[in-house]
């Protein structure tokens, strides 16, 4: 799988959720561990680090905020994604003030809650791994392609954007997200020049069962092919 | 309404007239006998003065007295330009002395050279008549004259109708000036009314108090109080709409969690695959239910907080959002597109984004598979625009009005607890902002224009 070595820590004291969250999780291939309240989380945080906490933060004992302020009390910069059942504002800048790193509010999809979490642990986590969505495949090592193993001769930017939207698979991403996440070769790009890489890449990667969707007058979105 | 209503300036306005028209009628009369008095006494005087001048005609003849008036002198005292003028001279036995003889009987006056006035009856015609005592050469002497009555009933008539006319005159302007002092007076209660019938439904504010005559003031406290413990229970009952929400957020989502990790798994069986991604749906149903519910106590004009608002960025906030409004398109072939221009304005984030949600959502409901929803926002003249266009079936004219009214549903077909835009209106309204409704572009389907105040 793609990230053999996400291990994360689940914090939620609702055991239907927990125990939910946890399998879909472990079927992308993280390690999961959970516990249902704010003592045995500060606890395990305390005794070993993990890639990422998915923290909910009403819980019982020490609520989630009291969770993150003592993590970060002690220096870790472990990415923290928090969950609640509230979206009031003072919650959010609560929670991000006190150095959460990401908020999802619940009900959320299952893969969105994944994007999330590899958003966070890439974040932190600056040594890339491979990527994977259907028959397509992206090595950051060899800044290689493949669709079913046959190599895609992509030119650097072609690269770069197709990258960006691997890492934000299933994800609507503005065009102009693209051209930030692609600026650090240093050059001006358009939106119309975005458009031209994205219809090369969709004639390279055409046999992958991937689709680059377009969103009008937004962006793009990749994802695998829909069984029919 | 109830018929028996009263009115209390209806109730004034009768009291105060009534008896100002009791006062106006003795007035009146008052003032006629003052008026005719005067008049009947020199009338009189002038039918004595008549009498008088018989006097110097007259002589003692003998045992008797004679009247020696020539027919021209008769004349003149006969002629009068309306009445008709009657004598008669008798002496002290009633013996007719000259004049007319069917004269009425003398009403002896008990003064000598005094004259007695009374009605009487000559010729059967009602007539004024006097009767004048004297003393001719030493033989008393009673000189009657009367004349009939058409200049007394004519001066009669005329102060008559002056009077009521004078009268009707003051009553009208009386009952004019009543009427303003009442208007006037009444105007703090009509003030009061045109304030409660302005307002919107789930208006609980108080009701100003200043200026406020000490006469009603007790009652508008009572009102203010009543309206104080209306809005307590309101905001109770919403504070509890919004726990629930809240609560039904966590089972919502390891429902979800639970159902997704079903889906995943299933894939292969077509059966199993068919009913969670059913159950997904409801499930999904549901959780807008919940957001619905907090969004709906969020957005009451009594919960709204002015001081949260703030600079929006209407385009980031759209894009916040776009990854769930793809997921909802792409899940009924629906086409979304954007135009997002950099918008800012005035406003609380977590309500715009209750707003433009339903927007959307009502717009992707309501449009056929494979139909187009655009999303737009842009500036026009420094006052931020939001519009949500699509090719649906579009809303007929006569619905337009009604489709903001709380549990109001255009197509009962469709799932939906119908105050998706009664939010949207709540939430328009708690911006100061206008919402259109017209057909789109093409004069199909439907677009919602949200223009908010300028940004200073």
């Amino acid at each position: 799988m793609a990230d053999p070595f996400m291990h994360v820590l689940l914090v939620e004291d609702d055991l239907v959720l927990a125990d939910g969250i946890a399998r879909i999780l472990r079927g992308h291939g993280m390690v999961v561990d959970v516990v249902n309240n704010g003592d045995d989380a500060d606890r395990a945080l305390t005794l070993r680090e993990v890639s990422v906490a998915v923290l909910d933060i009403g819980l019982p004992g020490i609520d989630g905020f009291e969770v993150v302020r003592r993590l970060r009390a002690r220096g870790s910069t472990m990415p923290v994604l928090l969950l609640t059942a509230r979206d009031d504002v003072q919650d959010r800048v609560r929670g991000l003030e006190i150095g959460a790193d990401d908020y999802l509010v619940k009900p959320f999809a299952a893969p969105e809650l994944v994007a999330r979490l590899k958003a966070l642990v890439r974040r932190s986590n600056p040594r890339p791994v491979d990527m994977q969505v259907a028959g397509l495949q992206l090595d950051p090592f060899s800044r290689r392609a493949t669709v079913d193993g046959q190599v895609v001769e992509l030119s650097a930017r072609e690269w770069a954007v197709l990258e960006y939207l691997m890492q934000n698979a299933s994800r609507v991403v503005s065009k102009q997200q693209i051209i930030d996440a692609i600026l650090p070769w240093g050059e001006e790009v358009t939106l119309n020049a975005v458009e031209v890489y994205v219809s090369r890449i969709r004639s390279k990667i055409a046999s992958a069962g991937v689709t680059i969707k377009t969103i009008r007058g937004f962006g793009y979105m990749l994802e695998p092919v829909a069984p029919e | 309404m109830n018929p028996r209503v009263t009115s209390l300036r209806a109730r004034l306005l009768k009291w105060l007239v009534i008896p100002l028209v009791a006062l106006n009628l003795l007035a009146a009369g008052v003032a006629y006998w003052l008026a005719w008095i005067p008049a009947q006494t020199a009338f009189d005087q002038s039918l004595a003065d008549t009498a008088w001048a018989l006097v110097p005609h007259m002589q003692e003849s003998g045992p008797s007295v004679e009247l020696s008036l020539s027919q021209q002198a008769e004349q003149v005292l006969r002629v009068d330009h309306f009445d008709e003028v009657y004598f008669v001279v008798r002496d002290a036995r009633g013996k007719t002395i000259a004049g007319d003889l069917d004269f009425p009987a003398l009403r002896k006056p008990e003064k000598l050279n005094a004259y007695t006035a009374y009605p009487a009856l000559m010729r059967g015609v009602d007539v004024r008549a006097i009767t004048l005592r004297t003393l001719v050469g030493g033989e008393t002497i009673l000189i009657g004259v009367a004349e009939t009555r058409i200049k007394r009933e004519q001066l009669k008539l005329r102060i008559l109708w002056s009077l009521l006319g004078t009268e009707l005159l003051l009553l009208l302007l009386v009952i004019a000036v009543i009427r303003w002092v009442l208007a006037r007076g009444f105007q703090p209660l009509q003030d009061l009314r045109e304030d409660l019938a302005r307002r919107r439904t789930d208006d609980l504010s108080p009701l100003p108090m200043e200026a406020t005559p000490q006469e009603i003031a007790p009652f508008i406290r009572a009102m203010n109080d009543l309206l104080k413990r209306a809005q307590d229970s309101s905001r109770a009952k919403q504070d509890f709409l919004a726990n629930v929400a809240h609560q039904l957020r966590t089972p919502l989502a390891g429902f979800k969690a639970q159902l997704e990790w079903l889906q995943e798994h299933h894939r292969q069986d077509d059966e199993t695959a068919h009913s969670t991604a059913l159950m997904l749906v409801s499930t999904d149903r549901m959780a807008r239910q919940a957001n619905q519910l907090l969004a709906l106590a969020r957005s009451e004009p009594g919960n709204f907080e002015r001081q949260r608002l703030g600079r929006i960025s209407l385009d980031k906030l759209v894009s916040e959002s776009v990854q769930q409004f793809v997921q909802q398109a792409l899940s009924k072939d629906i086409d979304i597109g954007f135009d997002l221009q950099p918008t800012e304005v005035q406003g609380d984030g977590f309500l715009l984004r209750d707003l433009i949600d339903n927007l959307v959502d009502n717009a992707i409901r309501y449009t056929q598979a494979g139909g187009e929803v655009t999303v737009s926002c842009l500036t026009v003249n420094g006052c931020g625009v939001l519009k949500i266009e699509d090719n649906g079936p579009g809303i007929p004219d006569a619905e337009k009005d009604k489709i903001f009214t709380r549990f109001y549903r255009l197509d009962r077909t469709q799932p939906g607890s119908g105050i998706g835009l009664a939010i949207v209106r709540d939430i328009a309204i708690d911006h100061g902002a206008s919402v259109s409704v017209t057909a789109g572009a093409d004069g199909r389907g439907t677009l919602f224009r949200i223009e908010f105040p300028p940004t200073e």
